[in-house]
Order: C-alpha cells, then structure tokens, then sequence
C-alpha cells in the first residue's frame, strides 16, 4: 500500500514514479490513478521538450543519416528495417534484452539460429508452476516478471519457450487443443517447441527463443534475468 | 508531403511527436517519464527508418515502437505491465484532433460512476492539480481526512474502472 501511495504522489506532482513491487490488487489502482491524471487538461508536450527532442536527433541522424531508398520495392525494404527496429523492440518488450549474452543480445534483422537458447548473464531460478501443474504431453503459461514464456513437459524432459513473438513482441496466445502459440497482431502461429508453424509476413520469422528449466523439489523452475532493484 | 510519403526525418518528426508524446502522457501519467519515453520512441525509430515508405506504414512503425517502448518501461520498473498500448489505430487514422488519446472521457466516465464526495476529491486532485490542502478547503474538511477521502475514493475509482474493462 505505501508503495502504491507513494506512486500516486509522484503521480499528482508530476514527477517520476518509483519502483516498488506491485501486486495485482495495486495493479488496478495504479492504472486508475493513471488514468485520472491523463483526463486532465495539458497533456501536450512542451514546445522547449519538443525543440530539443528535434535538435538532439538532429545531432544523432546528421552522423548516420537515415537512408533514402529508391521508390521501387519500397514496401519490402520497409518491412526490413521494421523488423531490424523490432528485434530491438522484442528485447524492450519482454525485458530478455537486458542481462542476456550469447545469441540473444544481438540486435540484428536476420533471424536467429533455431536452437538459440537465452542465458542471462546474471540470471536467477524462479519458480513458474507446481511441478504436479504440468504433467506428461502439457503446456503452461508462466510469467516470471521479468519474461514471460511457457513451459512444457514430454516423456523427454522439460522445456521452456519466450512468449513473445520474434516480429513485434506481442504477447503469445496458447491455444491448448491446437498445442500452439498464437500472435494476436499478425495471425502468426508457432509450435509449443517454439518452431514456426506458419506467417503471412513478407520476412522470415524467427523460431521463439528457448530458456533453460528445471525441476527442483516439486516446482518448475526457469532461469530468467532477475528483478529490477 | 507529396505522394502520401515523408520528405525527411524531420517532416516524421513534426507531425507525429505531438501523438506520441501524448500516448505516452495517457500510458505512464507523467511529464518526464512521457518525454524519456517519447524520446526513446523517436531514438529507435527514426534511426532504422526508410523514408520509401508510406505515411501510414511510418505511423504503423512508430506505434508498434511506441507499444513495445512502453512494455519495455513498465517491465523495468514495476516488472508488470501496467498499462498497455491497444489504440492500435491511434497513429495509422488519427481523429480530428490529433492528439486525441480519448484520456478526457475515460477519466470523467469513471468519475461519474462514483459517489459526490469521491468523485469530488478526485476531480479536485487528479483533474483540477489542486494540492491536498486546496482540496481540503474546497470540501470543507481537514487535510488529514482529505487524504483518507482521497485513497479510499482511488479504490473505488479501481473498482469501476475494472468493471468498465471487463
């Protein structure tokens, strides 16, 4: 609760909020409290924010202007460079940027290898689901706060996809009888071993991104980036 | 803009910052975080862009950056996401007003589900910046009980805003 009061308060003040840990019920009254401020008068940008936005870019896109292309196949060479600005986004999005190395922090438009796996480079184990939630032939979503994914289990072992698709980190939709991942944004669909089962997009889409899993004394464990301090 | 295109990256500039900025401002409720993340919006857009493209496909751009840019900050603040970005039209088919984000009308939909004297407080403080004290005058009661009035009435606000949601 004090956490709550204290975002509010920034909130009426205009200033930044602060972390804190959020449950679900302070969840509502944040995104209330959110809201309420947002319907106030004022909500544009100031014209100094705007000019020094405007000059700060201008000194960034002077030394690596952006490039005019030809007029012809526009449209694939736009697709492109969305889905180079997206692979960024994807990090943004689900937070797997940051503290991963290997394959997964790059940034880069060409899809990833297939059994790309993410390692974060100060990661932690963090419990998703009971381990008697997830028997043989199953599928759960997990939300480990700072990824969010799905784990399963085979006859194989256990395993663990990202739940964010490769375009442009939308959230994945399990469809359990299908045993797929849906993309709500874009109608792509991926396997729940993360391999791509179909797209309409004109680029390749990259399989998703696997975690490392575990079991240990009755609880599913992944292995995930830890909490912002 | 000749042939529904940008002629530069300041012409994509100028006529989106107002809509980004204030999806943002709607998303996170604050003037510094709403510029930083406006900014990093602009940063990570413009760099990549290709100028061959259309004037929507750049807004379709910008807003896919713009949702994912916000992901990214609630992730790394409060690791929830708190709000989210489904005004998936917004930049592609602005209305009339350009920066039009619909704030206004949800803010007072929610206030008008509510009790006289929360909705008051709440229209003193959120809507009207009026400080605590300001607000306490106003309803006639002390600045301790304007507080508790004031919290209590954000729960409530909640309580409709999820059910207007669900």
């Amino acid at each position: 609760m004090r956490g709550v009061r204290r975002f509010v308060k920034d909130l009426l003040r205009g200033r930044r909020t602060k972390p804190f840990t959020v449950d679900r019920t302070d969840e509502s009254q944040l995104r209330t409290a959110i809201a309420l401020k947002a319907g106030g008068a004022d909500t544009g940008p100031s014209p100094e924010f705007v000019e020094s936005l405007r000059e700060r870019l201008r000194t960034e896109l002077d030394d690596n202007p952006p490039v005019e292309l030809p007029r012809g196949n526009s449209r694939r060479r736009f697709v492109t460079s969305v889905a180079a600005a997206s692979a960024a986004s994807i990090g943004l999005g689900a937070a797997i940027e940051r503290g991963l190395s290997g394959a997964g922090s790059a940034v880069t438009a060409e899809p990833p290898p297939a059994d790309q796996t993410l390692m974060p480079d100060n990661g932690e184990w963090r419990a998703v689901v009971a381990a008697k939630d997830l028997p043989d032939g199953s599928v759960r979503p997990f939300d480990a706060g700072t990824m969010i994914g799905f784990v399963r289990r085979t006859s194989e072992g256990l395993y663990a996809v990202s739940g964010v698709c490769t375009h442009l980190g939308c959230k994945l939709a399990l469809d359990g009888p299908a045993r797929q991942l849906n993309c709500p944004c874009h109608n792509a669909a991926f396997a729940v071993d993360g391999s791509v089962l179909h797209h309409r997009l004109p680029t390749a889409l990259a399989p998703l991104p696997k975690l490392m899993v575990r079991e240990s004394e009755g609880v599913i464990q992944v292995f995930v980036p830890p909490q912002p301090a | 803009m000749s042939d529904d295109r940008y002629p530069d990256w300041e012409a994509v500039y100028n006529d989106n910052v107002d809509r980004v900025y204030r999806l943002m401002y709607a998303k996170v409720g604050n003037r510094p975080d709403a510029e930083d993340l406006a900014a990093e919006v602009f940063v990570t857009a413009l760099r990549p862009l290709r100028l061959a493209a259309s004037v929507g496909e750049v807004r379709a751009y910008l807003l896919a950056t713009t949702r994912t840019v916000l992901a990214g900050y609630w992730r790394r603040t409060l690791g929830r996401e708190i709000t989210v970005l489904e005004e998936d039209w917004a930049l592609v088919e602005p209305a009339a007003d350009s920066g039009h984000t619909g704030a206004g009308a949800r803010a007072e939909a929610i206030l008008a589900e509510l009790p006289e004297r929360y909705r008051r407080i709440l229209q003193l403080r959120f809507l009207n910046a009026c400080s605590l004290k300001e607000a306490a005058a106003e309803l006639g009661v002390t600045v301790g009980n304007a507080k508790v009035l004031q919290h209590r009435a954000l729960r409530q606000a909640a309580v409709v805003a999820d059910r207007m949601e669900a």
